[in-house]
């Protein structure tokens, strides 16, 4: 267990303000932000870079507040990964093994069975300047455990890659994160990444723990303006009736609008949609759309470099959100004809009602 | 009164104008290499680079600059470390008084060292531990003096180009503070080491001002290359000046093909 106890910082233009957080054991536990919201110094002091003055933390009843990085314990993967460039994989995973002066035959084995878990065994002697963003990670992340932390430390371990590989390592690191049930906290300033891969996550703002839930707590139910305005109040629907399609799809009914979701498990009770994933257009969006209605302009409302657009469709009102160039270049008006579709891997179902 | 300067005609006078500056450069350079060249005999030449005194003089250069080199980057790491990494009231100011030598002449330095050995500290540790004033540890000393802030300098920009998280990193995975510090960012600074300690070599080999105010220019006794150029000028003997100006041009185009070659890229100072 991890315990932050009123934690203050001040540094240069950062502030941690009074934080208190306890992880459980085996949690993946994501710490959610937007960028400059203090979550990356947040991580440092947990990992131990930085003097603290005010406030404790505690891993399993011992405090830590005052102990060097060294003698913590803890794995961390930094953002950027900082692979040592002048190792290559091998050496880079076995660097820490080394320092704890393990007996040379352990290391090769130590190394290899964590390349083959991160899949990374055909790389081991390359030269780490030619490696892509994606193994890069996993460099970073088996460096991290080679040792045996009792805490893995992610900070942004996704948000150099691109989409497609960021999406293939979420589910890399879940697995990870099962097979060794290592207590795990991770960066993101990604709700939906934050969703998915959360036990609990914890939202900070200006250096300050606004809540920590469940994920589908913190969607569907966010305390107070700053996390509901971070989070982007979703679009929740209930059902009044869900099909299984097969292949893992299911049609849901929702006050007349009739969805197409994903979703393998058994009958959806809610989906919720973030605005930013409803798209609007003025005109009928060209071939097969599903989840595309028609709906009437309701309400309009600019938030800061977004336009947020009320829209009823069936007997629901739903809002979507766009950038503002967008908007300016559309002729929306309130009570115009539009069109929108609610992109269908973005619809989060949910089975409790 | 810049219109001619406007638009892809400005563009070409522009660079026109900055290659041509480059171009006069190296005419100068290369025509003052060309008139030496003209101005030897060769066979005097020749003789008098094989000469017992400038053998002796390329022998203690070589000896003392390396020793100057070796001890100023010694002295330079930790200096540059602590200057790049920690923040301590009054950094500003020594990080300027660290710049001293590399802007006052050469020559005050070596005044400013005599003068010292003869205060009475001075004078006791030339008397009675190791003697600097006219001897060959003198020149050591007058060239450290000079390169060390070079040292630090050179130093500095190459720790300042070490992101603190590899250290960061190597703290998590167990190291203290001096072995992050010895398994990591050394091996990153390695380029910049190398560099410095070629180009610091370099500089002390070329030392006059403060080697020949502290250590005076015996032949066969304080004579560095510099020196011998002096006293070769000063009785007239200009083959023999030519033939130790050779010397040390060929010795720092060395140095810097060496580095690059080290490096793999243009040092950076």
């Amino acid at each position: 267990m991890i315990e932050i106890k009123g934690l203050s910082l001040q540094l240069g233009e950062f502030h941690l303000k009074d934080i208190n957080l306890s992880i459980r054991d085996g949690e993946y536990f994501v710490i959610l932000g937007p960028t400059g919201a203090g979550k990356t110094v947040l991580m440092e002091c947990l990992a131990g870079l930085h003097h603290i003055r005010k406030g404790e933390i505690w891993f399993d009843r011992t405090e830590v507040t005052h102990l060097v990085p060294e003698e913590r314990n803890v794995g961390y993967v930094p953002q950027d990964y900082v692979i040592f460039p002048f190792l290559n994989v091998f050496n880079n995973i076995a660097f820490g093994l080394k320092q704890a002066r393990s007996a040379g035959s352990a290391i090769p084995e130590r190394v290899n069975k964590l390349a083959d878990m991160m899949g990374i065994s055909h790389i081991l002697r390359r030269d780490t300047r030619s490696l892509s963003g994606g193994e890069k990670q996993r460099v970073a992340l088996a460096r991290a455990l080679a040792p045996s932390p009792a805490i893995l430390l992610l900070d942004e371990p996704l948000g150099a890659l691109d989409l497609r590989t960021a999406k293939y390592l979420r589910l890399e690191l879940r697995r990870v994160h099962r097979e060794l049930g290592l207590t795990t906290i991770h960066i993101t300033h990604d709700l939906m990444e934050a969703l998915e891969m959360a036990d609990r996550v914890a939202v900070v703002q200006n250096g300050q723990v606004e809540q920590v839930a469940g994920p589908e707590e913190m969607l569907f139910y966010p305390e107070g303006e700053k996390v509901a305005d971070f989070i982007g109040a979703p679009n929740i629907l209930d059902c009044d009736y869900c099909r299984d399609l097969g292949q893992g799809i299911k049609e849901v009914g929702c006050g007349g609008l009739k969805l197409t979701v994903p979703h393998e498990g058994g009958t959806i009770r809610k989906v919720a949609i973030l605005p930013r994933h409803i798209y609007v257009s003025e005109t009928r969006p060209p071939g097969l759309s599903v989840n595309g209605f028609q709906g009437i302009v309701t309400d309009i409302k600019p938030v800061g470099n977004m336009v947020r657009i009320w829209i009823d469709v069936a007997d629901n009102n739903l809002m979507s959100e766009i950038p503002s160039y967008i908007f300016e270049e559309m002729s929306l008006a309130v009570g115009k004809e539009v069109f929108l579709i609610l992109r269908m891997r973005r619809i989060r179902a949910y089975e409790k009602q | 009164m810049f219109k001619i300067l406007k638009g892809a005609g400005g563009e070409r006078v522009f660079k026109v104008a900055t290659i041509s500056a480059l171009v006069l450069l190296a005419v100068f350079f290369i025509g003052i290499i060309v008139s030496m060249l003209a101005y030897t005999r060769w066979d005097a030449f020749v003789s008098a680079l094989f000469s017992e005194e400038i053998l002796f003089a390329i022998r203690l250069s070589v000896t003392t600059a390396t020793i100057a080199a070796i001890i100023s980057i010694l002295i330079a790491v930790p200096v540059a470390y602590a200057i790049s990494r920690a923040s301590f009231p009054g950094k500003d100011i020594v990080d300027s008084l660290l710049d001293l030598p590399i802007v006052i002449s050469p020559i005050a330095l070596g005044a400013a060292l005599l003068v010292f050995f003869n205060t009475p500290l001075g004078a006791g540790i030339n008397n009675h531990i190791i003697k600097f004033v006219f001897a060959v540890p003198g020149i050591v000393l007058a060239q450290i003096t000079v390169i060390s802030a070079l040292a630090i300098r050179l130093l500095k920009s190459t720790f300042d180009s070490i992101d603190p998280r590899y250290e960061q990193v190597a703290r998590t995975l167990g190291c203290s503070k001096p072995e992050a510090f010895f398994r990591v960012t050394l091996p990153l600074a390695r380029g910049g080491l190398i560099a410095s300690g070629i180009l610091t070599w370099a500089r002390a080999l070329g030392e006059f001002g403060a080697t020949v105010t502290l250590a005076g220019a015996t032949a066969f006794k304080t004579e560095t290359l510099p020196t011998a150029i002096f006293l070769s000028l000063a009785s007239a003997d200009v083959e023999k000046a030519i033939a130790v100006i050779f010397v040390l041009i060929i010795i720092a185009i060395a140095a810097l093909l060496v580095i690059r070659k080290i490096i793999g890229r243009r040092y950076q100072i």
